[in-house]
C-alpha cells in the first residue's frame, strides 16, 4: 500500500515539485523558528542563581579627572549610604551588574583545560546577602580572606565542570600571572548575570577588596533597600549623595526594570518571528488546502472507478490522506537533511538538545498541517457516488 | 484590451470566492510585513525630522585605535579630537560637536523621572531641523557664556508641566536648574545622534574640552553645501586622519573614523573592517532576506495560480484555436495576476496602516512615529508589481504552451 502510494506521487513528481519545495521551505522555517524559540525557553526556565527584589542600582560618572579625588568620594558615599537605615545592604560590582547591558569575560586556563571564556563579576562580601546567591558547596568570601595569598573566587557548575569535570574544585588553584591566582572557595549551580534568556555560560565572582585596591574606581553600585521604601527616598539619597560629589553624573535604576528591559530585546524578535513564521505557516495551509481540493476533485472519475471496482469509502479516504502524507515526507527528508546540519556542524553556540527538539516537533508539525489540510478533501473524494462519478465521463 | 482582461479577472475572482480569499490573504499579509519592515527601515535610516537633508548630513560616531600589538579600543570621539581636527575642516557647511545623550534622574512631584540629555552647541540646531513648538533654540550668546538654559521635548514638557507652555519656566535636571527657552516635538530613540529629551549648551561641559585623548564621549554631524560636497568631505576627512596619525608618531598607530551617513555607520559597526564600510555586504543580506520571505508566498500563489489557470484550459483552447499567440496569452494572465496583486496590496497597505499605528500606541520604540508616507508607498507598489510578475510568469508560462486540442479536452495530465 505505502509503496503503491510512493509510486503514484513520483509518477506525478512534476505536478507535485511545487507542493514538495513549499513543505520543504514552510519546514524549514518552522525549524529555524522553534529552535530560537526552544533555547529561550529552555533559557527562561532555568533558575537564575539569585534575586533582586528591592535592590537598586547607582552608576556613578566622575566628572573629575583626580583619581585620588573620586576615590575619596566614593568612600564617603559608601559612609553615607551604610548609615541610612532604609538601606538594607551595599556591594560595589563592576560595569556588569546584573541585568544591565555590558559584558566582561575572561579567559580561564586550568592544567590541559585551555582558554575558557568565563563571565567575569567583581563584587563585594555582602554581594551574597544582598543577591541572596545560593552556594551549593564551599562558602562566600569574607574579611577572612584579606590575609590571603590567593584571589577568592566563586564559580557556577558549568565553569566547574568546563575546567574541572568531575573532580571537586574547592581549594583549586587557577593560574592569573606567572605569581599570582585564583583559589576557587564556593560554587553556586547557577548564575546567569545576563538576564532571564542568557544561556548558562560558565561564570566566576571574584572579590573587592576595597581596602587594599586604593587606586581602584568602580561605578557601579548595588543598593538593597527594605521593603516598601520608594522613591521619596530615592530622591533624598540622590540629593545627599550629590551633596558629596559635586557635578558627578548619578543614575539610579531599579533592577527589576532592567530585567524587564534587557527581557524586551529578546522577547520582541521572538514575538515578531513568531508572527512572521505564523502568518507563513498559515499561509501555506490555506494554499494546500486550495490545491489539494483542487486536485482531488479533478480526479473523480479514478475514485468512481475504484469505488465501481469494490473499495471502501474508507479505503478511497486513507488513499489520499496517505498520499498527501507521503508528498509531505519527501519535503521533509530534504528539509531534515538540510536540518541536521546544524546541530552536525555545530553552527551557533546551541545545544544538540535544542535542536533535536526543534526538529521534531518541526516534523510533527508539518504532517500534522498536511493531514488537516488533507482531511476535507479526502472526505469529499470518499463521499463520491460511483454512478455519479462515471456519468460525468 | 486591457479592459477586457481586467474584466475578466474581475469576473474569474468572484466565481471562486474561496481561492480569490487565500491568494488576497497571501498577497495582502506578506506585502503587510513587507511595509511594516520597509517603515520601520525608514524610520531608522532614512530622512525624518530633524534629520531631513539626510543626502547633506555626514555623521561622525565612532574613533578606532588600533596600536602596537593589535590591542584596539573604541568608541565616541573626544571634544577635544572633533574640535581641533573636525571642526577646523574646510569643505563641510557647517559642524556642530555634541554629547552622547546619557540618562539622568529628576524627581517632579514624588514620581520619578528618567530623563536623557544631551549637550549640543549651537550650530546643532541649524545642522538639524527641529520641529519648534514653542520658542526657540538657545544662541551663540547662551552657549559662549554656559547659560543655563534648556530645549526640551514634547513628552518631557507634558511631564513637568502637564499641557500647559512651558516657555520661561524653569524645570531642574540630574540637581541643576535650567530655564526653558524652547520645546520641540519628540524624537525617536533610534536618532542617536540628535535624539534627547533635554538638550542643554555644551560649554556646561567645559571641563571636559581639554582632556587630549582621542577617545571620549561626543559625536559631530557634518553638513555639506551641497550633496555632491560629500565624497570630498569624506576625502578631506580621511586626509587629516593619515596626517593626525603621522604626527603622533607611534609605531603601528592605526586610526579608525569616518564621517558617514547613518546607515553607513550602522553596517560599519556590524559588518566593516578598517576601510571598507560593509555597505555592500549588508544591502546584499537584506536582499537576500527578502527574497527568502517572499519565496514562500510565491510558491504558494503559484500553485494556487496553476489550479485556477487549469481550470480555465478550455477557454485558452478557444483562444488558441482562434489564433492568439501564446505571447498575448501570457500577457493577459500576467496583467490578470497584476491586478489581483495590486488589489491585494491595497489591503495589504490598510493592514500596515493598522499595524504600525499599533506600534506607535504600544511604546514599543520611545517615540516612534511610524508611517507610510510616498517613499514607503511607492516601495510597496514596487514590491506588489514584482511579486505579482513573479507569481504569475510561471504559471502563464505552462498554461500557454498547451496545444489547442488538449486545452479544448480539457488541461493536460
Amino acid at each position: 500500500m505505502i509503496r503503491h502510494l510512493f509510486k503514484l506521487i513520483w509518477n506525478r513528481k512534476k505536478s507535485n515539485f511545487l507542493l514538495i519545495t513549499e513543505i520543504f521551505f514552510s519546514f524549514m522555517v518552522l525549524f529555524a523558528v522553534l529552535s530560537f524559540v526552544v533555547h529561550n525557553v529552555r533559557n527562561y526556565t532555568k533558575p537564575l542563581g539569585f534575586t533582586h527584589d528591592n535592590v537598586w542600582l547607582l552608576s556613578m560618572r566622575p566628572s573629575s579627572d583626580s583619581a585620588a579625588l573620586n576615590r575619596q568620594n566614593l568612600e564617603q558615599v559608601l559612609q553615607r549610604l551604610k548609615s541610612y537605615p532604609e538601606v538594607a545592604n551595599i556591594s560595589l560590582t563592576s560595569n556588569n551588574a546584573p541585568f544591565s547591558f555590558s559584558i566582561t569575560s575572561n579567559a580561564m586556563t586550568y592544567g590541559q583545560v585551555k582558554d575558557v571564556q568565563a563571565d567575569y563579576y567583581e563584587v563585594q562580601d555582602d554581594f551574597q546577602e544582598l543577591m541572596q546567591v545560593p552556594l551549593k558547596v564551599g562558602r562566600w568570601f569574607g574579611p577572612q580572606d584579606d590575609a590571603s595569598n590567593h584571589e577568592p573566587i566563586v564559580i557556577n557548575q558549568q565553569l566547574q565542570e568546563k575546567l574541572f569535570g568531575n573532580e571537586p574544585a574547592i581549594g583549586k588553584l587557577i593560574p592569573i600571572t606567572d605569581s599570582s591566582s585564583y583559589q576557587v572557595i564556593g560554587i553556586t549551580e547557577y548564575f546567569r548575570g545576563a538576564g532571564e534568556f542568557a544561556s548558562d555560560a560558565p561564570a566566576m565572582l571574584t572579590r573587592i577588596n576595597f581596602a587594599k585596591r586604593q587606586d581602584k574606581f568602580w561605578e557601579s553600585l548595588l543598593i538593597k533597600v527594605k521593603p516598601g521604601i520608594g522613591v521619596a527616598f530615592e530622591e533624598r539619597m540622590v540629593k545627599d549623595i550629590s551633596g558629596i560629589t559635586g557635578d558627578w553624573n548619578l543614575e539610579v535604576s531599579m533592577l527589576e526594570k532592567m530585567r524587564k528591559a534587557k527581557a524586551k530585546v529578546t522577547l520582541v524578535p521572538m514575538l515578531g518571528l513568531g508572527f512572521v513564521c505564523a502568518f507563513l505557516i498559515l499561509n501555506v495551509a490555506l494554499g494546500l488546502f486550495g490545491v489539494l481540493w483542487y486536485n482531488i476533485s479533478r480526479r473523480n472519475s479514478e475514485i468512481g472507478l475504484r469505488r465501481a471496482l469494490g473499495a471502501a469509502a474508507s479505503q478511497v479516504y486513507w488513499q489520499f490522506i496517505g498520499e498527501v502524507l507521503v508528498l509531505a515526507t519527501f519535503g521533509l527528508l530534504l528539509g531534515v537533511f538540510f536540518a541536521a546540519q546544524f546541530p552536525l556542524l555545530e553552527v551557533f553556540q546551541v545545544d544538540t538538545e535544542v535542536y533535536l527538539i526543534a526538529l521534531f516537533s518541526a516534523v510533527f508539525l508539518i504532517y500534522l498541517l498536511t493531514a488537516a489540510c488533507a482531511f476535507y478533501p479526502s472526505r469529499q473524494a470518499a463521499a463520491v457516488q460511483p454512478a455519479v462519478a462515471l456519468h460525468e465521463e | 484590451m486591457l479592459k477586457n482582461y481586467i474584466k475578466i479577472a474581475w469576473k474569474v475572482l468572484l466565481r471562486r470566492k474561496f481561492f480569490t480569499f487565500i491568494s488576497l490573504f497571501g498577497i495582502s499579509f506578506t506585502l503587510m510585513i513587507l511595509m511594516v519592515v520597509t517603515s520601520l527601515f525608514d524610520h531608522v535610516f532614512g530622512p525624518q525630522t530633524p534629520e531631513r537633508d539626510t543626502d547633506r548630513l555626514l555623521f561622525v560616531n565612532s574613533m578606532k585605535e588600533q596600536k602596537e600589538g593589535g590591542y584596539t579600543s573604541s568608541g565616541p570621539p573626544s571634544y577635544y579630537f572633533l574640535n581641533k581636527y573636525v571642526r577646523t575642516l574646510k569643505t563641510p557647511e557647517q559642524v556642530s560637536i555634541n554629547s552622547v545623550f546619557h540618562q539622568v534622574n529628576s524627581y517632579v512631584n514624588n514620581r520619578k523621572l528618567a530623563i536623557d540629555i544631551k549637550f549640543t552647541d549651537q550650530a546643532f540646531w541649524h545642522v538639524l531641523d527641529f520641529k519648534f513648538i514653542e520658542g526657540a533654540p538657545f544662541g551663540q550668546q547662551e552657549v559662549k557664556s554656559a547659560s543655563r538654559v534648556a530645549v526640551i521635548n514634547e513628552h518631557t514638557r507634558q511631564q513637568y508641566f502637564g499641557d500647559g507652555p512651558a516657555l520661561g519656566k524653569e524645570i531642574v535636571v540630574d540637581q541643576v536648574s535650567y530655564r526653558v527657552v524652547g520645546v520641540v516635538e519628540d524624537v525617536p530613540v533610534l536618532r542617536l545622534n540628535s535624539y534627547a529629551d533635554v538638550w542643554v549648551p555644551i560649554t556646561l561641559r567645559s571641563h571636559e574640552f581639554n582632556r587630549e585623548g582621542l577617545r571620549g564621549g561626543y559625536f559631530a554631524i557634518l553638513k555639506a553645501a551641497t550633496p555632491a560636497d560629500v565624497p570630498k568631505i569624506k576625502e578631506e576627512y580621511a586626509h587629516m586622519m593619515k596626517e593626525l596619525e603621522r604626527q603622533k608618531g607611534e609605531k603601528d598607530l592605526q586610526l579608525y573614523s569616518f564621517p558617514a551617513t547613518i546607515l553607513e555607520n550602522f553596517a560599519r559597526m556590524v559588518l566593516g573592517q578598517g576601510e571598507t564600510s560593509g555597505l555592500r555586504i549588508l544591502y546584499a543580506a537584506l536582499t537576500g532576506i527578502t527574497l527568502l520571505f517572499i519565496l514562500l508566498p510565491t510558491i504558494n500563489l503559484v500553485n494556487i495560480n496553476i489550479s485556477r489557470i487549469m481550470e480555465r484550459s478550455s477557454e485558452i483552447g478557444v483562444r488558441k484555436a482562434f489564433g492568439a499567440t501564446s505571447k498575448t496569452i501570457i500577457g493577459q494572465f500576467i496583467i490578470e495576476n497584476v491586478f489581483l496583486t495590486l488589489l491585494g496590496g491595497l489591503l495589504g497597505f490598510i493592514l500596515a496602516a493598522l499595524v504600525l499605528w499599533q506600534i506607535n500606541s504600544s511604546g514599543l520604540i520611545v517615540y516612534a512615529d511610524l508611517s507610510l508616507n510616498l517613499r514607503v508607498f511607492a516601495i510597496g507598489l514596487l514590491l506588489c508589481l514584482v511579486f505579482g510578475f513573479i507569481s504569475g510568469v510561471y504559471p502563464a508560462f505552462k498554461m500557454s504552451r498547451l496545444h489547442a486540442v488538449e486545452a479544448l479536452k480539457g488541461g493536460s495530465k
